[in-house]
């Protein structure tokens, strides 16, 4: 399994440059490879470019140095086959539940009715039936979050990119929203990047955690997460042993990063004490 | 609100429904306590108006009186104004203001939403268009009037430009706007890029289209009104510019309710296609919207 070819990042770095000529690194020299099936979650502080590795392997963004490809496909312009949930919902306000499901299908070029009956399919399989004609600001923050894992799921993407996409959710919602989302991928198996800043959630849903240092981030760390699937309630196995073995040393390497970004923003604060 | 405040001073009925029904007479009682006060507004100020120029308070030949606008307005609808039937000249004016609207309205938005897609092009005409728009553009009236005559087309013209300039800023400003994410999801999910400004970027820039579309209205009226007061053979405008011309206060002030009650039928035909194409807004977004009219 590990041989065949998924995501892969070689050497890649992203500047930004500012319209006053200003250049920003946001990554730098991230190498890494996630297979084909695998649940990948990237942990790191708060601006280390973990969402940017996500929109290069979009292709909404391409990289100022390395290379990124996807099943083999060198990056260039939007990945076809991929899917991406935002860390808001990215549903179109103006549409209803089932227009917005719809879509993905619409923009591939199937007829209305294909598309609309895909939907509603895919509204059931996300426990939304009954709310098709709903617009988006009527539902719940957990319904929405639904509805915009329906409207990613629905085009069957080989590549699934996932921005903090509970961390809007409160917390007993987020739990479920967690173990949804495991049996929906279980189907499927998608390769999943997930990003988040929530260690207990990275362990309890992926494979495999990638560590990245603060800001302009790289891999620090990659760390496999042998725990047994199905994996069950995120609420249960938080409490295995090996979970918290884990926890333990992914924090290890989590924390240093965490207090170098902390440090960075403290310094300009008058009692910044760790600079 | 208000049935949650009910419960807590009527605690007697209980059940849901009553208390529902106890909330909705409320409401209609003070519904209508407030059309009765606006009747009766009305009656004092237009009673006084009547009953001071009567006694020689108020000039009747400068201020007119409520009894001296009717009977003019009555006997315009008889006998016709001095340039034909009352109700050609109301034909004449809202043809040129919706002309001129819908023209406005159609350019502006074209633009807007091609200057908002393509910042080359916005860049390239953001100075001229800065330019033209310092200008007082009712003066272009008098220009349209020596270009394209006393007829129709000089004040479709000038309502048109009126009207673009406010459609084309909050058109462009909407397309600006648009949330991000909502196009990368589109892309993402495989949007073409006319699909994208299609699905996301006009729905989303709608909005900001509508808002425009209500000062537009009114000033499309008053580019044809102002049109036809420069040169014209037929209108209201020029109703207005001829009772001016004779001191005749009682038809400007009539001429001046017709083009109200004009204006204010076509806005709430507005208020009707607002509600149909913003359906998807929460309630409360669109209430307060509604009553900034």
């Amino acid at each position: 399994m590990a041989s065949a070819v998924g995501i892969e990042f070689s050497g890649v770095t992203k500047r930004f440059v500012s319209p006053t000529g200003e250049v920003m690194t946001a990554v730098r020299d991230i190498s890494m490879s996630i297979a084909p099936g695998e649940f990948c979650a990237i942990v790191g502080p708060t601006g280390c470019g973990k969402s940017t590795t996500l929109t290069m392997a979009a292709g909404l963004e391409e990289p100022s140095a390395g290379a990124v490809s996807v099943f083999g496909r060198p990056v260039t312009g939007i990945t076809p086959g991929a899917g991406f949930v935002f860390q808001s919902d990215a549903l179109m306000p103006w549409k209803s539940v089932l227009a917005n499901v719809a879509l993905g299908p619409t923009f591939r070029g199937l007829s209305k009715a294909d598309s609309t009956a895909a939907a509603r399919e895919w509204l059931k399989t996300v426990g939304l039936s009954g709310f098709e004609n709903h617009y988006p600001h009527q539902l719940s923050g957990g319904m929405r979050k639904r509805a915009a894992l329906a409207a990613a799921l629905i085009n069957e993407p080989k590549m699934l990119l996932m921005d903090e996409p509970f961390s809007a959710l409160d917390v007993q919602t987020r739990a479920i929203m967690s173990n949804e989302l495991l049996s929906m991928w279980e189907r499927t198996r998608p390769s999943v990047l997930f990003v988040t800043h929530d260690l207990e959630e990275a362990i309890g849903l992926a494979d495999k955690v990638v560590v990245i240092t603060a800001g302009p981030g790289t891999v620090k760390a990659t760390f496999k997460v042998d725990l047994p699937r199905p994996r069950g309630p995120l609420q249960e196995i938080r409490f295995h042993p090996h979970f918290l073995e884990l926890y333990q040393q992914i924090w290890d390497a989590l924390r240093e990063e965490v207090a170098r970004a902390y440090a960075r923003t403290a310094t300009a604060m008058p009692s910044g004490a760790a600079a | 609100m208000s049935a949650a405040s009910s419960t807590l001073v009527a605690a007697p009925a209980t059940d849901a429904a009553s208390l529902a029904l106890r909330a909705r007479a409320r409401n209609l009682r003070r519904r209508r306590l407030v059309r009765l006060s606006q009747a009766a507004v009305v009656v004092l100020l237009l009673g006084s108006w009547e009953f001071f120029s009567r006694i020689g308070v108020i000039d009747e030949f400068f201020f007119g009186s409520p009894v001296g606008i009717a009977e003019r307005l009555w006997d315009w609808a008889i006998n016709g104004t001095a340039y034909g039937s009352l109700w050609f000249q109301i034909y004449v004016t809202a043809k040129e203001s919706v002309l001129g609207f819908v023209a406005g309205v159609v350019t502006g938005v074209i633009l807007g939403v091609a200057l908002g897609e393509v910042p080359f092009l916005a860049d390239v005409f953001q100075p001229f268009i800065k330019a033209v728009n310092a200008l007082p553009r009712i003066v272009l009236g008098s220009i349209f009037v020596m270009w394209l005559g006393l007829g129709l087309a000089s004040k479709v013209m000038l309502a048109a430009v009126l009207v673009f300039f406010v459609v084309f800023f909050n058109a462009f400003q909407g397309v600006r706007s648009v949330d991000r994410n909502l196009i990368s999801n589109a892309r993402i999910l495989g949007a073409t890029r006319l699909q994208v400004v299609w699905h996301v970027v006009i729905p989303s820039a709608m909005t900001w289209i509508i808002a425009s579309l209500h000062v537009a209205l009114g000033l499309a009226v008053i580019g044809a009104i102002v049109g036809e007061f420069l040169g014209s053979q037929y209108g209201l405008g020029l109703v207005i510019a001829t009772a001016q011309n004779t001191f005749d206060a009682n038809g400007v002030f009539g001429a001046m309710l017709i083009i109200g009650l004009l204006a204010a039928g076509a806005e709430s035909l507005m208020a009707l296609v607002e509600k149909r194409l913003l359906a998807w807004r929460p309630a409360s977004a669109a209430d307060s919207s509604a009553k900034g009219i």
